[in-house]
């Protein structure tokens, strides 16, 4: 007679190799359906006993503490201590504001998402993450493409009650580009231009060009392998128009190139790339590699290189082409799925701020929109960045965004020179 | 049993459980099936359904009408291996093929000195090989940032020590720099997969063959080689499979002059939102793969990969 241990060892066995395929997948099924029938049901109590405190962080609904109107997930809050979490996609450096900011709103909290592109903005608002975010940061070439996929509210001028103080060009720049139907959908931020910066060590004076990033004997300074193009389309491919002469493209509310024009861009695009050192996205990998000495010329944009002057690098110049340059502005939209709209053109507003604005300027090496901003910086930085006449912009062209019509041309030209 | 005493039915309850042939096999395998299912094959089968279907590019709504125009835009062009895709696709096999063969070059005769020495030698060595393992990936590879470049410590050490006038070419980014990288993040994975098949070896075979008066090559040949097969196999796919779909490291150590599919399928997907082309491209690379490994399993089955 087997032991009580052979018996186990026998059962052991037999149900190693007794179970069908079909029996064993149906049990681990089964006993999946149990666990997500679980976790389901556990949510659900976890939410219904943490109503009040967390509403607002989980799914962005407001508390009612603003408004009255948004009650939430049965947000207990109200004016007494609830908090009202608003979800933020943008530029690394608006962090550095978020402190003020939580401290002047009662209540407010930022939950901030760094992000490097204004399309990667887009992409994830327009593909469902719009209810998960209150606010984005696109530069202005993004903003109409956000309004035109209604993914944005207008303006709420009363929460946004700094937007006299901004520089009367980007109140224009807003009528211009971000209003339809009598509706402003956008507040500039912060601003700059993209031109180029070389290494004054090596590279002589000269008449500031495109030539140089594209045309061998611009300058006399051997540069094969020492440029740098900014790894990103909508940087690189305009600055390439611009050499090309394909300015009255630019000028419009899109840019309007003809697939005949994508081809030369791409072409020379693709000349260009044996005399290049790389493509580089982000602004401290330029900053690094620059000082690094890996490159003498590179596309940037001011701030890079005002940041480099302040940590010391005298030997770096940046200069605007003859040819024109593109120019930026932030600006920051309210996503209309959110529940807190008022509170998070109230946080729009602080952006704004002669206080956050100034971190916010000492934080990018960017101007403000605000000119009143300057005050809470020192002349030094005033001179280098914090009190930058926009009137300046004047010879530029705004950024915009690609005409649909071309758009797939225009990606996939991109594509075949990163891919040469 | 102790009826009565609510620990005691709790324990008696879960023993019972774990009796029954259902019962053990849910609870000791369902967590694993049930993480599985979620997180793999669940993203899995919407990948291939998505790769079949359009996503409108204004609305970046999924269109449910089935199409192949996601396939044909990976041949879409004159002659159609000259697509961004197949230059990124063949570029990325090359890059992982001499990842692979670089990994196996050096971990090969490092796992037959451990096999053959253990102890002392054995821990001090696998303990180096693990080391940067305590740090995190995109350190590590952040790490060959710096010293590559014209700029960069490797360059600015040649040149300092008069060795070279200027920078060498093949210390800067590229092609170079990022099998440096993969080669760096992957051997570990060759190494033990290597030293698990090697310590199964019985090493009086060599001996043997040696006395019977075959060479050390005819040996490594005819002998170590063919019964160390299967780690040889395992190792490269562990190292294969991985550096075909780099992303960090090619992104770092390519400059961006560098386009694996990895990086391409990334750029279509923030950059455009085209998941459905980069799901057919994503497929077509996890299918070559896939056929890779069935034509491996010829050669191995599972159980040698672990060694023996």
């Amino acid at each position: 007679m087997p032991s009580n241990g052979d018996r186990q060892t026998e059962s052991g066995n037999e149900s190693t190799s007794g179970i069908g395929r079909r029996a064993y997948i149906a049990g681990a099924g089964a006993t999946g359906l149990v666990a997500l029938a679980g976790c389901a049901g556990g949510g659900g109590g976890g939410g219904g006993g943490d109503g009040g405190t967390d509403s607002g962080m989980d799914d962005g609904t407001d508390s009612g503490m603003d408004d009255g109107t948004d009650s939430g997930d049965g947000g207990s809050a109200g004016d007494s201590g609830g908090t009202t979490t608003i979800n933020i996609i943008t530029w690394e450096e608006y962090a550095e504001m978020q402190e003020n900011i939580e401290s002047t709103l009662d209540g407010v909290e930022l939950n901030i998402t760094p992000s490097t592109s204004s399309t990667e903005m887009f992409a994830q608002w327009n593909s469902g993450q719009d209810e998960q975010f209150d606010i984005a940061v696109p530069n202005n070439n993004l903003v109409r493409r956000f309004m035109d996929a209604d993914l944005v509210t207008p303006i709420d001028q009363d929460a946004v009650a700094s937007f006299d103080s901004m520089y009367d060009k980007f109140q224009t720049f807003v009528d211009q580009q971000f209003t339809a139907d009598g509706e402003a959908y956008g507040v500039p931020i912060r601003f700059g231009w993209y031109g180029y910066a070389y290494d004054t060590r090596t590279v002589p004076d000269h008449e500031p060009s495109y030539d140089i990033l594209f045309e061998e004997d611009y300058v006399d300074a051997d540069l094969d392998g020492e440029i740098i193009m900014y790894d990103e389309a909508a940087k690189a491919m305009p600055a390439t128009a611009l050499y090309l002469g394909f300015e009255e493209e630019l000028q419009g509310s899109e840019m309007t190139f003809s697939t005949d024009q994508i081809d030369q861009m791409q072409q020379a695009l693709v000349d260009q790339k044996p005399r290049l050192q790389g493509y580089i996205a982000a602004d401290p990998t330029f900053i690094q590699e620059f000082q690094q000495g890996n490159f003498l010329v590179g596309q940037s944009g001011r701030n890079e290189v005002i940041q480099m002057r302040t940590e010391g690098a005298d030997w770096v110049e940046y200069v605007v082409p003859r040819e024109g340059a593109m120019a930026w502005y932030e600006t920051a939209v309210v996503s209309a799925a959110s529940d807190n709209q008022e509170t998070a053109w109230e946080v729009v507003n602080e952006f704004l701020a002669p206080q956050n604005g100034a971190a916010l300027a000492q934080a990018g090496f960017s101007p403000s929109t605000n000119p009143a901003v300057s005050e809470e910086l020192t002349q030094e930085q005033n001179d280098l960045y914090g009190s930058i006449d926009p009137a300046r912009l004047d010879g530029m062209i705004p950024f915009k965004d690609i005409a649909s019509d071309v758009e797939e041309e225009y990606v996939s030209a991109w594509e075949e020179v990163k891919a040469a | 049993m102790a009826v009565g005493d609510p620990e005691e039915t709790n324990r008696a309850a879960a023993v019972r459980l774990l009796s029954t042939r259902y019962g053990a096999l849910g609870i000791t395998t369902g967590p694993a099936l049930l993480w599985i299912a979620a997180l793999l094959l669940a993203p899995l089968t919407f990948m291939v359904v998505v790769s079949f279907l359009e996503v409108s590019p204004i609305s970046y709504e999924i269109v449910y009408e089935p199409t192949l125009a996601n396939y044909e835009g990976l041949f879409d062009s004159t002659p159609w291996w000259d697509t961004p895709f197949f230059t990124a696709i063949w570029l990325s096999y090359g890059i992982a093929t001499v990842t692979t063969l670089l990994c196996l070059t050096l971990a090969f005769p490092l796992a037959y000195l451990l096999a053959r020495r253990g102890g002392r030698t054995f821990k001090i060595i696998i303990f180096l090989v693990l080391l940067p393992f305590f740090t995190m990936y995109l350190v590590r590879a952040y790490s060959w940032v710096l010293m590559f470049g014209p700029g960069g410590v490797i360059n600015s050490t040649l040149m300092s020590v008069g060795l070279t006038d200027g920078p060498i070419e093949l210390f800067n980014y590229g092609v170079p720099a990022i099998v440096v990288g993969l080669t760096h993040a992957y051997f570990p994975y060759m190494l033990l997969t290597l030293y698990a098949s090697l310590d199964g070896l019985d090493f009086s075979l060599i001996e043997a063959a040696r006395d019977l008066g075959a060479s050390r090559v005819d040996v490594v040949r005819d002998h170590v080689v063919p019964l160390t097969l299967p780690g040889i196999i395992g190792g490269s796919l562990f190292v294969f499979v991985p550096s075909v779909g780099a992303f960090i490291t090619p992104r770092f150590l390519g400059q961006g002059k560098i386009q694996m599919i990895g990086m391409l399928i990334e750029s279509r997907v923030v950059g455009t939102y085209s998941i459905g082309y980069a799901s057919a491209a994503s497929m077509f690379v996890l299918v070559s793969i896939i056929g890779a490994m069935i034509v491996a399993f010829r050669y191995v089955t599972i159980e040698d990969l672990g060694g023996g």
